[in-house]
């Protein structure tokens, strides 16, 4: 038995010794070198094709497998379930009640809007659903997006399992491999760069590392991405901004384009990619004390925008990650500054996995396994035309006229709450507000009246307080 | 699988008729409440309290303390809840349905009177039977500033007004030492006939056929 087991290891041996090397060449032909070179065979393009294809199948299944049993087939919403009264409705709630009567007055009814507000805000609230991921229509064969278990026949499961086999088995070590391979050059040659002396070389080929590995890490998510309106890309000396849902944002925008980050300075892995990044181009990393001083942080921004040969800083106003169906309040900070503003806006494909990064839900890492295990990122970026602040405007003002050109191009829901309720809750100030804007229109009615009576009474305190509205 | 879906469904069915809801209204309004509770079984006040939207409300109290409120049930009890179950839920949330094409001239009387029901016991928190002053006074103040134009005592004198124009109209002669109790619910009702409710207290439900949205030109 014993001269059975060498050939055998040898076989082995061999076999594992090929398919690495086929699998590597593979992997340096269709991957690297294209991302190097800035080219593309179209092999994404054809797999998002197919897999489109084998979804529509799935969904087919499903719902005829649905009808069998004679059930619905659970359709989400994404829109919501009812429809809301605008907010103008309380002055009409008193323009047709008050035509009863001939001067308007406080009113029992009047409690009937505020009533069907609330309950409306129960059924239906706006916030908390922009927190949740985004629902779909059809079933893009991953478990984490799927609510129709009962429907999924035997030949759907075992569609299912191949596809679990195929994004576990081959497209996860693929990426696992390419993300490491780009990360590592990204350090080697940024460092390399680094030691030359400053000139136009150097510039020029900080640029292009940074693109080509850039590009390598796009290939390890697998992300397709269409760029809209290129001719608006943002130059040197501005501020790009664009609205946030997930931390790979960066890398699709930095595909395209140098652009100077701004954040936390990290310990670890992450510590060690930005000490290198920013031996070649400079990128704004902040201390952990210096964030909270606004200051100094808007100091550091206004000297690099105005640096013309530095590149524009890329910036997400909203600052936590929302889930890509509207964009909420924007930051005032970022546009405070005096600068060109470049909008961009970006929108995910839901259907081939979803981008969103719910940071109470997951961590960093099993976020990052679960979009490497997904099918592919797809997604759109719109380059807006560049936005400057107008006479007059102040920088909330402008930060909301950029936000709601950002929701209209993306197809996204314009919402004027912050980002930050996803933690926190809501202040007092906004209960105030509703409660002033009732009382002025009830001061406003009774101010004619008040001015009758003065003429026969004494001026009190009521008088002054309705008075010096 | 299949013995769960059934069951389910007659479970619903149940509610279809108790609460007048159609079955889609009714899966949807679970998915809310689900979220509401984060998949438990029963919602409390605070579940209610940290929606957003909710606190820009000035009578998000009144309007909290609503569905918690066992007489909003239509079973004669009252006092309030701790939490509400699912089917609490859509009691409360069945006076803010709209009549359909179907429902009769009788339906809709009665659909009118539970909703001023509704809103007489908003404001009646005791539970005696009638709206005083001092009640009336606390919605007011609620429903104005606390902090703007209107000062506590201007809140005041207005729910004053408002109270002496009910009684004016109810009891018409009234002697100078007599007191008005406070407004009862058939007062309630007349103050508010000449009123059209069908378009203020009703929240419409949508159909569920929307469609998510598309990225602009995906792949060429």
């Amino acid at each position: 038995m014993a001269w059975f087991s060498p050939p055998v290891d040898n076989l082995l041996y061999r076999c594992l010794s090929v398919s690495i090397t086929v699998w590597l060449t593979l992997l340096f032909v269709f991957t690297i070198v294209p991302a190097v070179l800035g080219v593309s065979f179209g092999i994404r393009s054809f797999y998002i094709a197919t897999l489109l294809k084998i979804f529509e199948w799935a969904t087919l299944r499903m719902e005829m497998g649905a009808k069998e049993k004679n059930q619905e087939l659970y359709k989400p919403y994404t829109n919501g379930i009812i429809v809301k009264e605008p907010p103008s409705s309380l002055r009409e709630l008193r323009g047709s009640a008050s035509c009863l009567r001939s001067e308007p007055e406080f009113e029992m009814a009047d409690i009937f809007y505020f009533c069907r507000r609330g309950v409306e805000s129960i059924v239906d609230d706006e916030v908390t659903k922009r927190f949740s991921a985004q629902e779909l229509e059809s079933w893009n064969l991953l478990t984490r997006s799927n609510y129709n278990f009962p429907h999924i026949s035997l030949r759907l499961a075992a569609l299912w399992g191949l596809g679990v086999l195929v994004r576990y088995g081959i497209l996860l070590p693929l990426r696992v491999t390419l993300a490491v391979s780009g990360i590592s050059l990204l350090l080697v040659l940024t460092t390399l760069v680094a030691l030359l002396p400053r000139t136009e070389l150097r510039f020029y080929l900080s640029e292009k590392v940074h693109l080509m590995c850039y590009r390598i890490c796009v290939r390890a998510l697998t992300a397709i991405i269409t760029y809209h309106n290129r001719e608006n890309k943002p130059k040197n000396g501005g501020i790009c901004v664009a609205n946030h849902t997930t931390p790979i944002d960066v890398i699709i925008l930095a595909n395209d384009g140098c652009y100077s980050l701004v954040g936390q300075v990290h310990g670890g892995l992450m510590g060690m990619i930005q000490r290198a990044m920013v031996k070649s181009t400079p990128h704004i990393w902040f201390e952990r004390s210096e964030v909270k001083d606004r200051h100094l942080v808007a100091k550091r921004l206004s000297d690099h925008v105005a640096d013309k040969t530095k590149q524009p800083i890329l910036i997400f106003p909203e600052g936590t990650c929302i889930n890509n169906t509207s964009v909420m309040m924007f930051k005032k900070g970022s546009f405070e500054i005096e600068c060109t503003v470049y909008p961009v806006a970006i929108k995910y494909d839901p259907r081939f996995g979803d981008a969103f990064w719910n940071s109470s839900k997951f961590g960093l890492v099993s976020y990052l396994l679960r979009m490497m295990s997904s099918w592919a990122i797809v997604c759109s970026v719109w380059y807006l035309p560049p936005m400057n602040r107008e006479e007059g405007e102040d920088a909330v003002q402008f930060a909301n006229r950029v936000k709601a050109a950002i929701a209209a191009q993306g197809g996204l829901v314009d919402l004027i709450w912050d980002g930050g309720l996803k933690r926190a809750k809501v202040k007092d100030a906004f209960k105030e507000e509703q409660q002033k804007l009732y009382s002025k229109v009830l001061v406003g009615d009774h101010d004619s009246r008040d001015q009758r009576s003065d003429k026969c009474s004494e001026g009190e305190n009521d008088k002054d307080a309705a008075e010096g509205q | 699988m299949g013995a769960t879906q059934t069951r389910s469904e007659h479970k619903y069915q149940d509610l279809v008729e108790k609460t007048g809801f159609s079955l889609e209204q009714i899966t949807n309004l679970h998915k809310r409440f689900q979220h509401l509770s984060g998949n438990e079984e029963t919602i409390s006040k605070e579940s209610l309290e940290s929606i957003p939207a909710l606190a820009n409300n000035p009578i998000k109290k009144q309007i909290i303390g609503a569905f918690f409120d066992k007489r909003n049930q239509h079973q004669d009890e009252a006092g309030s809840f701790e939490e509400i179950g699912f089917e609490q839920f859509l009691m409360v949330m069945s006076h803010f349905r709209p009549p359909s094409l179907k429902t009769t001239e009788e339906e809709k009387e009665a659909m009118r009177k539970e909703k001023l029901r509704f809103l007489f016991n908003m404001h009646d928190t005791d539970n005696d039977g009638t709206i005083t002053l001092a009640e009336y006074r606390t919605v007011v103040e609620e429903l104005l500033s606390k902090s703007g134009a209107i000062g506590q005592e201007a809140a005041k004198a207005i729910a004053d007004a408002a109270m002496l124009e009910v009684a004016s109209t109810n009891v018409p002669h009234m002697a100078p030492d007599e007191f008005y109790e406070g407004i009862t619910f058939e007062h309630f009702e007349q103050i508010l006939k000449g009123l059209e409710m069908e378009s203020r207290m009703h929240i419409r439900f949508l159909d569920m056929d929307t469609t998510t949205m598309r990225c602009g030109k995906s792949k060429s």
